[in-house]
C-alpha cells in the first residue's frame, strides 16, 4: 500500500509532465476510439449498402447459375424452398427473383441490362427497391409496370410513362420472346452498377416473358434477424441448401472485393492504433526517463537502504500504471465526447464517397462498441507498462554508490 | 569482545590504468566493535565515504574482504545485499535523505515495510523512534515541512527502526549549522548508549569528531592512525 502510494505521489512531483504524458496517452487513446467509431460507421454503412440495397444477407441459386446467369439454371421447386425458409426462425426475410440479361429499348436507344422480376411487398422487407422510388410509383402488381435506373433511363432518354421493350430468350425453349412495359418509376439506389443497368418488373409478368412456372425460381434472397448468422458457413440455411442441387451463398462470398475491403479496414484500424501507441509509447519511455533522472539520488538512497531492483521495478511500474488508468479515464471520456459527437451529427461535409462503386452518402455515422472501452484501454494500459519496463530496469540497475555521488 | 565489522586489507581502486589509477582506499584493515562510536575522519578526498560505502555495501572493494558478523558482504551482489543492507545495515547521508512525497513517519516506515513488519507493529515502531528522536507531533510532516536537523533526525530514526547491527552515517552533520551538526551528534550518541547500536560516522569537522569515542583517520585511502578516546 505504501509503495502504490508512494508511485501515486511520485507521479504528481511534477504534475506538468504528468499531464502533458497522460494527455498524450489520452489523446492517443481518444483519436483511436474515434477513428475506429468512424471505421465502424463506414463499415456499417458499405455492409448495409451491399446487404440491404439489392443483394441481401445472403442468395440461394440453383448450383452453376452465378457462372453465366444463364436463364435456363433455374430451381424448379420454390414452393418446397419456400416452407424450408419458413420455418427458419433465424429469417428476418426472403423472397424469390426470376433473373434475365435482356435488351432494353426505348424509340430512342437501346441498351443492355439486366432484368430483375420480383415480388414487390416481399421484397419490401428484403431490398431498397421500394426506397430507391426517386420519381413515380413503386410496383403494385400490374403486368407492364417497370421500374428503371435514373442513368438508365437518361441513356435511353425515357420519363415516367414512356414505353419499354425488353427483349430476351425465353428460359425453357431459348426462343426470343419481347414485351412491353410502361416506366411506372426511376429509381435511384446511389450504385452505379444498378442505376446504369437494372430494371424491375413483377415477378408474374417476368415469369410470363421468360415462359417460367410459378414454381421456377432464378434466386431467393435472404435477410436474417442477426447478420452474424449470414457469416456462420455452420449455419442450418447453408448446411441445408449447400447440395448438389443448390447453393447458399452468404453476402461475404457474394461479395468477395467487399469483404476483402472489410478486412483492410479492419487492419487499418489496428495500423492506425499501432501508430498512436507507438508514438505515445516513445513519449512514455521519455517521461519515465525524466523523472527517474531527476531522482537518481534519491534511488540511490532507497537502494542503500535495501529496496531490492524488483521493488524498484514495482515502483516503476505502479507509477506507469497509476499513468495509464488515468489517462484511459481521460481518454475514454473524450472519446465517448467525439464518438457521441459523430454518432448524432457524422462526419458531414466531406462529400459523397464512392466506394467499390457504391457510394457511401456524405454522413458516415460514428459507432460505439464495447472494445473501445475494453480492449483498446486494456491495451493503452498494457503499452504503457510495457514502455515502463526500460526505464524501469534502468532505474533497478543503479549503483547506489555511483547515484550518491551525484551533485543535486 | 566481537567485531560487528571488519575490514581485510580492502583497497578500492578507480582506473585501470596504473598512472592514473585512483587508490580511494587503500590496503585498510579495520575491526569495529559492538556499541562503538566511530568517527572516520580526515579531509576532503581521503576515502572517507568509499570507506563508509565499502562498509555498507554499496560499493564492491577491487580486493580485500569485508566482513559483517562473519559474512563476507564483499561476495554478494543484486537482492542477496540489497537484502542484507535492509536487515544489517541503517544507512545515514548528508542531506537529502529522505523521500520528499513521504511525511517523516511514512518515512521511518518505509523500511519496515520492506522488511514485511506488520501494519500495527510498524505503528509502534513508528511512534516510540519519533518519541525517541523528540518529534512526536511532527510526524506527518513531510520533509519540505521539517528543518534541516529534523530531517536528520528522521533519518537517524529510519535508520534506527529496522534495528540493524551497524549503523553508517557519511557526514551527517556537514548541512547543519554547528549548534544543530552538535545536538545531533549528541543525539546520536545518546541513542548509542541507550540501544548498544554500533555508529560509525565520517567527518571532518573537529567539533564533531570529539564526541567520538574512536577516532580512525584516513589520509590518501590509507589508514593514518587509529585512536580510542
Amino acid at each position: 500500500m505504501l509503495t502504490i502510494k508512494l508511485a501515486f505521489r511520485n507521479l504528481f512531483r511534477n504534475t506538468r509532465r504528468t499531464v502533458l504524458t497522460a494527455m498524450l496517452i489520452s489523446l492517443s487513446l481518444a483519436a483511436l476510439i474515434s477513428v475506429d467509431g468512424v471505421m465502424r460507421g463506414m463499415l456499417t454503412l458499405l455492409v448495409d449498402n451491399v446487404t440491404g440495397t439489392i443483394g441481401g444477407d445472403a442468395q440461394i441459386h440453383r448450383v452453376g447459375y452465378r457462372e453465366n446467369l444463364d436463364v435456363d439454371l433455374f430451381m424448379e421447386n420454390a414452393a418446397e424452398i419456400e416452407r424450408t425458409l419458413q420455418r427458419d426462425t433465424s429469417l428476418k426475410s426472403y423472397s424469390p427473383r426470376v433473373i434475365s440479361g435482356a435488351m432494353i429499348s426505348s424509340s430512342y436507344n437501346v441498351a443492355a441490362g439486366l432484368l430483375y422480376g420480383i415480388d414487390a411487398e416481399r421484397e419490401r422487407s428484403t431490398s431498397k427497391v421500394a426506397q430507391a422510388v426517386l420519381r413515380g410509383e413503386y410496383l403494385a402488381g400490374g403486368d407492364n409496370e417497370l421500374l428503371i435506373g435514373h442513368s438508365l433511363a437518361e441513356l435511353l432518354e425515357v420519363d415516367l410513362g414512356d414505353r419499354i421493350v425488353l427483349t430476351l430468350s425465353e428460359a425453357t425453349t431459348g426462343e426470343l420472346a419481347q414485351a412491353l412495359f410502361r416506366i411506372s418509376g426511376i429509381l435511384n439506389f446511389g450504385m452505379r452498377e444498378l442505376d446504369d443497368n437494372f430494371v424491375f418488373i413483377n415477378i408474374s409478368a417476368a415469369r410470363k416473358t421468360l415462359a417460367m412456372t410459378d414454381q421456377q425460381t432464378h434466386e431467393f434472397v435472404l435477410t436474417f434477424l442477426n447478420l452474424e448468422d449470414a457469416e456462420n458457413p455452420e449455419h442450418g440455411i447453408f448446411q441445408q441448401f449447400n447440395n448438389t442441387e443448390t447453393e447458399a451463398l452468404s453476402w461475404l462470398d457474394l461479395n468477395k472485393e467487399i469483404s476483402f475491403i472489410i478486412e483492410i479496414m479492419a487492419y487499418s484500424s489496428l495500423m492506425i492504433g499501432a501508430v498512436l501507441f507507438l508514438l505515445a509509447s516513445l513519449g512514455v519511455i521519455n517521461s519515465i526517463f525524466m523523472s527517474i533522472y531527476e531522482r537518481i539520488y534519491e534511488f540511490g538512497v532507497i537502494k542503500a537502504i535495501g529496496t531490492r531492483p524488483s521493488e524498484i521495478v514495482r515502483l516503476i511500474l505502479w507509477e506507469a500504471l497509476l499513468l495509464a488508468l488515468i489517462s484511459c479515464v481521460i481518454g475514454m471520456l473524450l472519446g465517448f465526447a467525439v464518438g457521441s459527437w459523430t454518432a448524432t451529427n457524422g462526419l458531414g461535409g466531406l462529400g459523397e464517397v464512392e466506394f467499390s462503386g457504391i457510394t457511401l452518402g456524405n454522413n458516415i455515422l460514428g459507432e460505439f462498441h464495447i472494445s473501445q472501452f475494453t480492449t483498446f484501454p486494456f491495451f493503452t494500459v498494457l503499452l504503457t507498462l510495457a514502455a515502463a519496463l526500460y526505464p524501469a530496469r534502468f532505474a533497478a540497475k543503479i549503483v547506489p554508490s555511483e547515484a550518491l555521488q551525484r551533485s543535486l | 569482545m566481537t567485531a560487528v565489522i571488519s575490514t581485510f586489507e580492502v583497497c578500492r581502486y578507480f582506473g585501470d590504468d596504473q598512472e592514473t589509477m585512483v587508490k580511494a582506499v587503500d590496503r585498510v584493515s579495520i575491526e569495529i566493535e559492538r556499541g562503538e562510536f566511530t568517527a572516520i575522519v580526515g579531509p576532503s578526498g581521503s576515502g572517507k565515504t568509499t570507506l563508509l560505502h565499502l562498509l555498507g555495501g554499496l560499493d564492491n572493494p577491487t580486493s580485500g574482504s569485508v566482513e559483517l558478523s562473519g559474512t563476507n558482504i564483499a561476495d554478494m551482489s543484486g537482492a542477496t545485499l540489497s537484502d542484507f543492507r535492509r536487515d544489517h545495515i541503517g544507512f545515514i547521508f548528508q542531506s537529502y535523505n529522505l523521500i520528499p512525497v513521504f511525511s517523516a513517519e511514512e518515512n521511518i516506515e518505509y523500511i519496515m515495510l520492506l522488511q514485511g513488519v506488520d501494519a500495527s507493529e510498524r505503528k509502534r515502531r513508528v511512534a516510540d523512534m519519533l518519541q525517541q528522536i523528540g518529534l512526536e507531533g511532527l510526524g506527518n510532516r513531510r520533509p519540505n515541512k521539517l528543518s534541516g536537523g529534523q530531517q536528520q533526525r528522521v533519518a537517524i530514526a529510519r535508520a534506527m527502526v529496522s534495528h540493524p547491527q551497524i549503523i553508517l552515517a557519511d557526514e551527517p552533520t556537514a548541512n547543519l549549522d554547528s549548534k544543530n551538526g552538535i545536538a545531533l551528534l549528541d543525539l546520536m550518541k545518546e541513542l548509542n548508549q541507550q540501544s548498544k547500536m554500533t555508529f560509525v560516522f565520517s567527518t571532518h569537522d573537529e567539533k564533531i569528531m570529539s564526541r567520538a569515542s574512536r577516532l580512525i583517520h584516513m589520509h590518501d585511502g590509507e589508514i593514518e592512525l587509529d585512536e580510542l578516546r
